[in-house]
């Protein structure tokens, strides 16, 4: 039942106010206030702490999958309220975060960033955009990317889109303020921004999209001393690793809470039970064996010791052949000496438990992101290709397969037509013979040429000058301060920045990029057309800035040739784009649609 | 791809071919036509099997006398991937076959493989057994002929397996259409048509061209005798993975006995005298009829399939000649087998080690119970005919006396290179006596000579042999070709690397002194947590030995190294049972193909180390712990080094540093497949940094270590390891055509150059003979004397 809504009066840090549990989010309102001051999705809950049993302030703390130390929310209600209040909060909260570690949640929303919301920045205009289509991860990795399970879902998320955005910026401080320049400023709207930066976006979603697997550490809850004293702390998270690593307490804890015991009683005599010994995941437990005292409750789930050289359960379906050392074992009658002490296995059977528990552990952890072992028939038939590919030399084939993409040619007789008559034209018949007489001709005598070479004494000295004088010069440039002031370099800077960004959009719109994905929005003639007819607008005022600078160069007696000089490249640009432009537009007037 | 050995037609399933295969085959085929043996060194990864494969059927296939090819692995996985690659090749065959007979010649070609009755059974409960003994002796309980006429005369008297029953109605020789049938292919066709695969492959093996199956099949004498007799001399013997071969010999002839054992072997003697009794009431022409035949001689007493246990060693000679008389006697021998037990159970209760030779062990024997050799001889062959007499069922669980006879037929047969060995402990330490009796065998060429004799050509191979010459030395036969081959690589596929010391510069080594300390303890941890980090998708770790393993298993998950792997890969562990390694090793696999990555721990020598591929993503990385070195406290090694040292000068050093060398090289040798592929290899011990060490392995892997890579501290060692990580990572670019891969431009040009070096020598050989004997007296010269055809 996540769907009902939790409230409570909580303080957090020491401002009264008003918790509450959304379907989606867990909020923190201040008394007073209109907007929650703290949201936080469920997605981003990682872990739950709660204050002790009978301690003076029932709190609750939410550990954030960005952030550790999370939010400390303490119940203001009086005593026996709030501990009922709490543990409604912590059982919601507890299955929230348990669907997380188990993905289950695949982040088809993503998540929008875990800060205490500002008010939402006006300046930034989120209009609807065309949704990206994401590709599907071509990696192996399953676990690269949620997406590779459900391909091409289009996230038709105008808000998640928005706060991906945001991100991206977030993390990229020159993207940032180039956004601010144009965007915010008008210049451009939001979407042309973003035009032609999907795969920013998409790396970003990629990474975000990312989930992130159950850590893979053992369930060993060791006693760590708190206050002076040593004790094992538990945490709803760690009930619910304990419950998932072994049944066995998840059934004991079914049958007996409530009914024999309460639950700090049952843990606290778990933990010291022959049982807890049993899954400590150390070989130690042998010699604490006797401090460990007799449960007759959870000694009646306590199983015998897996440390017999056979293990007592073993999955009956066989292995893939290539991989069966079973088979070998029973290929032939055993035969020899046995083997020395060192060599034979399973001698210390301490071990042998925790060995099992890391095979076990390890292939639970895979079973939880794969499901359960995959496609049984397969693995034991196992198709011929599969076999074949496991044994085959790759690189020994040759590599016909990446032979390029044949090209369409409509017209193909034309083509060799034009080429043959070409060649026909071209061809001059050299007679190898000839050719080679002209070479021994023009040889002849090389030794005495080589012998009456000359160098000329003035020119080999000019050639130094000039070199001396070029070393000098770079010289003279590097010793000179640096003397343009700080702010009108940053104004270069911009307006650079600025008309490239110009340039990129007005190309863009000239010359699509090859789409490899197809936009289901994508602008069409007219649109681009408009757009670039913009984009030189704003070229034209290239050289008004330009100038501008130059003013101000002046004034400040900076020299304007040297600005000039700075801002050439891009003027030439922007010159060159207005001169296609003017050019397109002569010859062809815009179509009329 | 298609070319020329000298005249001989290699078909080659691949469009490239590296210039270390073309070699290889050349090699082999010098040594078939010269009809001798060989030792062979190919650097693992560069597709031995395929080469070995394609070279042995184009010749079978080209040459009319079309020589049987026996090909023996370790492992069933091996074996299966043997068969596959050989079906895979044969497939290519008949894809590129010009003429319409050429591809009737390929379709008829037969390729088997053979394994126990426990990996073959199809019986819906017999194959549900767990022991192989058990599948074994209930396989023979519905088919052996006794049974078999019995149910055929009067049908539903007795049971029967179908499955048998159905392959008896095939016409023999036609059991399977001709083709390549892996393992896993036979099973499927036994299922589909209700026929036993198991008998369908022993019946079939007189008209396959290749054979495939263990190691066992051909030297242990005991199985031997049963599948591999009838094989004909001309047949070609590849024993592929053959660098632990002679292991293989001398299990096949040792045996252990324990007290247990020798309690069923007493238990088992008291019930074939009661079944002799009740024989004797019901049946006594039976004894008589059995008696007859063993006053004739042992000789066609029974066929193959219906032996149990065959005689492990007895020459052809002996074979013909009758029984003894004193165990001629169904009840005499009973009283033999139990005079033999209780003699052997007092020896067990000496409570100090005793070790002896066989001669002196019979002379006791003789002295205390009057049992002569010669019987004593016989004792697995009496047996076997008694149990068919008595037509016993379940002879699983007469196996200790079996194993009791068996000792007895070879203790009385070898007087050189067994011996004896009492221990009464366990370990030296233990106060409880767990008595043990080691017959062992010291010299691996007893059971391989039969082999070499009897074959014209026997190839030995493996990745890693070295050094060569210490094979022909130990199995005592001289190769015509002992070659190793040195891999040609464009670019470094593979980074070894030496680690002597840890980031602490502590010195780290699996020394027995210091093994256990806990700061080369926490330098092996810290090793292992380094490589997880940096390290993409599988680890493999090895230790010297198990009783190693388990321990710094648990000391580093006590020390909260694990832990830290925990955080990068999961861990799986080798455990006793080889089912649930299996498991461990699907799923390492698994995690290894998901991205998550994983580390596998496991033993040098052990299961893992032996057939199974660590190629790709399946480890990127393999870490050798320590040097894996014998227990040199065993005093079986012992007795073995004594005998090496005495018989043929290998020092005892000498072999340690060898044996060790060679499992460690077989165990980081498992990362490449193919020249695209790379890893690491990491030798963690200070002791590899020593000059002589290294030397022992393949020159291979030696010739890609470098100076400053063998003796690095870990920190140094991760940096270069990122470094090559890096690079290797890049798409190899540069064209390794030409180089590392030949095409068959490539191999003409080698032939042609190689043609005219030949020519070049030739002709000044001529001269130089022309010179020396001419003698200018107008009779023939030497050259035209050889070439005359003389019918002789």
């Amino acid at each position: 039942m996540p769907s009902t809504t939790l409230a409570a009066k909580a303080s957090y840090k020491k401002l009264p106010g008003t918790l509450e549990l959304t379907p989606t989010h867990l909020q923190w309102t201040q008394d007073g206030k209109k907007a929650p001051s703290i949201k936080v999705p469920h997605s981003d809950a990682a872990s739950l702490f709660c204050s002790k049993e009978g301690a003076a302030q029932v709190r609750l703390k939410l550990g954030l999958v960005s952030d550790e130390a999370g939010h400390n929310f303490t119940f203001l209600a009086p005593q026996a309220v709030a501990v009922v209040e709490r543990e409604r909060f912590k059982t919601e909260l507890t299955n929230i975060i348990s669907v997380n570690r188990r993905g289950v949640n695949a982040s088809g929303s993503v998540p929008p960033p875990v800060t205490p919301i500002s008010a939402p920045s006006p300046g930034n205009v989120a209009s609807p955009r065309p949704p990206l289509l994401s590709r599907p991860s071509t990696s192996r990795a399953a676990s690269v990317a949620s997406e590779s399970r459900t391909p091409g879902t289009p996230t038709s998320d105008p808000a998640g889109d928005f706060q991906l955005r945001i991100r991206v910026l977030l993390s990229n401080p020159d993207l940032a303020a180039l956004h601010r320049e144009l965007v915010m400023s008008r210049q451009i709207t939001e979407d042309e921004f973003w035009e032609g930066r999907q795969h920013i976006l998409q790396a970003q979603r990629a990474q975000e999209s990312q989930r992130r697997g159950k850590p893979g550490q053992l369930v060993d809850p060791r006693p760590q001393s708190v206050d002076g004293e040593i004790k094992i702390v538990i945490t709803p998270q760690l009930k619910l690793d304990i419950f998932d690593e072994y049944p066995v307490v998840k059934k004991a804890f079914e049958e007996n809470v409530d009914k024999n015991m309460t639950e700090p009683a049952f843990w606290h005599r778990y933990f010291q039970s022959k049982l807890f010994n049993s899954h400590r995941a150390s070989i130690r437990s042998a010699a604490t064996q006797h401090v460990v005292k007799d449960d007759p409750i959870f000694d009646k789930y306590l199983e015998k010791e897996d440390d017999e050289l056979e293990p007592r359960r073993l999955r009956e379906d066989r292995v893939d052949i290539f991989i069966d050392l079973g088979a070998t074992l029973e290929d032939h009658v055993e035969t020899g000496n046995e083997r020395d002490i060192t060599m034979q296995a399973g001698k210390q059977r301490a071990v042998l438990p925790l060995i099992r528990k890391f095979n076990e552990h390890s292939g639970r952890l895979l079973d939880s992101v794969l499901g359960d072992t995959p496609n049984k028939r397969r693995r034991i038939e196992g198709s011929v290709e599969e076999r074949y590919a496991q044994l085959d030399l790759e690189d020994l084939h040759d590599n016909q397969s990446s032979s390029g993409i044949t090209l369409a040619n409509l017209d193909s007789q034309r083509y060799f037509e034009g080429r043959s008559n070409q060649t026909s034209d071209s061809t001059i018949t050299i007679s190898a013979k000839a050719a080679v007489q002209e070479a021994k001709a023009s040889l002849q005598g090389w030794s005495t040429n080589l012998s009456q070479l000359k160098v000329d004494r003035k020119a080999g000295g000019a050639a130094l000058e000039e070199m001396t004088q070029n070393v000098a010069a770079r010289l003279e440039v590097k010793m000179r301060k640096e003397d343009i002031p700080e702010h009108l370099y940053r104004q270069m800077a911009a307006t650079q920045t600025a008309t490239n960004e110009f340039l990129r959009q007005f190309w863009l719109a000239i010359y699509p990029p090859p789409a490899d994905f197809p936009t289901a929005g994508a602008p069409n003639a007219a649109q681009k057309a408009a757009k670039a007819a913009k984009m030189v607008g704003y070229l034209e005022r290239t050289h008004e800035k330009v100038e501008g600078l130059r003013q101000g160069a002046h004034s400040l007696g900076v020299d304007p040739n040297k600005i000039y000089t700075a801002m050439k490249p891009v003027l030439d640009a922007a010159e060159k784009a207005m001169a296609f432009w003017r050019q397109r537009n002569a010859a062809k007037p815009p179509p009329p649609r | 791809m298609k070319f020329y050995i000298d005249d001989l037609p290699v078909i080659f399933p691949y469009d490239r071919i590296y210039p270390e295969q073309y070699t290889y085959m050349c090699d082999l085929k010098r040594t078939l036509d010269a009809g001798g043996h060989c030792v062979l060194e190919m650097p693992s990864g560069t597709g031995k099997t395929v080469s070995l494969l394609s070279l042995i059927v184009s010749y079978q296939q080209f040459y009319p006398t079309r020589r049987k090819l026996i090909y023996c692995s370790r492992t069933v996985p091996e074996i299966e991937k043997a068969l596959a690659e050989l079906k895979r090749l044969m497939e290519y065959r008949l894809s590129v076959a010009e003429t319409e007979e050429q591809q009737a010649k390929e379709r008829g070609f037969y390729g088997l493989g053979l394994t126990s009755r426990k990996n073959l059974c199809i019986h819906p409960e017999v194959s549900k057994e767990k022991k192989g003994k058990v599948v074994d002796a209930r396989c023979r309980d519905l088919t052996n002929s006794a049974v078999c006429q019995k149910g055929r005369e009067n049908p539903g008297s007795v049971d029967l397996c179908d499955w048998h029953e159905n392959l008896g109605k095939l016409e023999p020789g036609n059991l399977i259409p001709p083709g390549i049938w892996t393992l896993a292919d036979v099973l499927q066709y036994g299922r589909d048509n209700v026929i036993c695969p198991y008998f369908l492959v022993r019946r079939m093996m007189p008209f396959v061209d290749v054979v495939i199956y263990s190691f066992h099949y051909l030297l242990d004498p005991k199985v031997a005798e049963q599948v591999s007799k009838e094989m004909s001399k001309d047949a070609i013997v590849v024993f592929d993975e053959a660098h632990n071969i002679d292991n293989v010999c001398i299990e096949s002839l040792s045996i252990d006995l324990t007290r247990p054992m020798l309690d069923s072997a007493a238990r088992s003697v008291t019930r074939l005298g009661d079944k002799i009794e009740e024989i004797k009431r019901t049946d006594a022409s039976k004894l008589q009829d059995e008696y007859a035949k063993l006053v004739e001689g042992l000789q066609d007493a029974a066929t193959d399939e219906d032996s149990f246990v065959a005689n492990p060693v007895l020459p052809e000679d002996l074979l013909k000649e009758a029984i003894p008389g004193n165990i001629r006697k169904a009840e005499h021998f009973v009283a033999f087998l139990k005079r033999f037990v209780e003699y052997l159970k007092t020896r067990m209760r000496v409570l100090h080690v005793v070790a002896e030779t066989p001669l002196s062990f019979l002379q006791h024997l003789k002295d205390i119970t009057y049992i002569e050799r010669r019987p004593l001889r016989f004792c697995a062959e009496r047996l076997q005919s008694l149990v068919r007499t008595l037509e016993l069922s379940r002879i699983d669980e007469f196996s200790a006396l079996q194993k009791v006879a068996s000792f007895a037929t070879l203790v009385a047969t070898y007087e050189k290179g067994f011996l004896l060995i009492l221990e009464p402990f366990e370990t030296d330490n233990a106060t409880v006596p767990n008595p043990m009796f080691h017959f062992t065998c010291l010299d691996p060429s007893i059971a391989i000579k039969p082999v070499f004799e009897r074959f014209s050509s026997v190839v030995i191979t493996s990745g890693t042999i070295s050094p060569l010459d210490m094979y022909p030395k130990m199995l005592q036969f001289t190769p015509v070709i002992q070659e190793s081959y040195p891999m040609t690589l464009t670019r470094n596929s593979f980074l070894p690397l030496v680690i002597t010391r840890g980031s602490d510069q502590v010195a780290i080594s699996s020394r027995f002194e210091v093994r256990n300390d806990p700061a080369v303890v926490r330098n092996f941890g810290s090793i292992l947590i380094e490589y997880s980090k940096i390290v993409p998708d599988g680890i493999v770790a090895f230790f010297p030995s198990y009783l190693y393993m388990e321990s710094i298993v648990a000391a580093w998950n006590d020390m909260g190294i694990l832990n830290e792997v925990w955080k990068y890969k999961l861990i799986f562990v080798e455990t006793p049972d080889a089912n649930e390694t299996s498991i461990a090793l699907e799923n390492y696999r698994r995690a290894c193909d998901n991205g998550r990555g994983a580390v596998l721990l496991s033993v040098a020598r052990g299961k893992v180390s032996e057939g199974i591929d660590f190629d790709h993503n399946y480890g990127r990385a393999v870490i050798m712990f320590g040097v894996p070195y014998q227990y040199t406290e065993s005093r079986i090694l012992k007795a073995r080094l004594e005998y090496l040292r005495d018989t043929y000068r290998i020092r005892e050093s000498e072999f340690l540093g060898f044996d060790a060398m060679r499992n460690a090289a077989q165990c980081v040798g498992r990362v490449l497949r193919g020249k695209t592929d790379w890893g690491l290899m990491v030798f963690a011990d200070k002791r590899f940094a020593r000059a002589d060490k290294r030397a022992k392995l393949p020159r291979w892997i030696n010739q890609y270590i470098t100076e400053t890579a063998s003796n690095l501290s870990t920190d140094m060692a991760i940096t270069l390891s990122k470094l090559f990580m890096r690079t290797i990572s890049q798409n190899p670019n540069e064209n390794q055509t030409g180089i590392s891969l030949w095409t068959l431009e490539n191999v003409q040009q080698h032939q042609a150059k190689q043609k005219e070096l030949e020519l070049e020598t030739e002709k000044q050989q001529r001269e130089a003979v022309q010179d020396d004997d001419e003698y200018g007296d107008g009779g023939f010269d030497d050259n035209t004397l050889a070439a005359i055809n003389l019918d002789v």
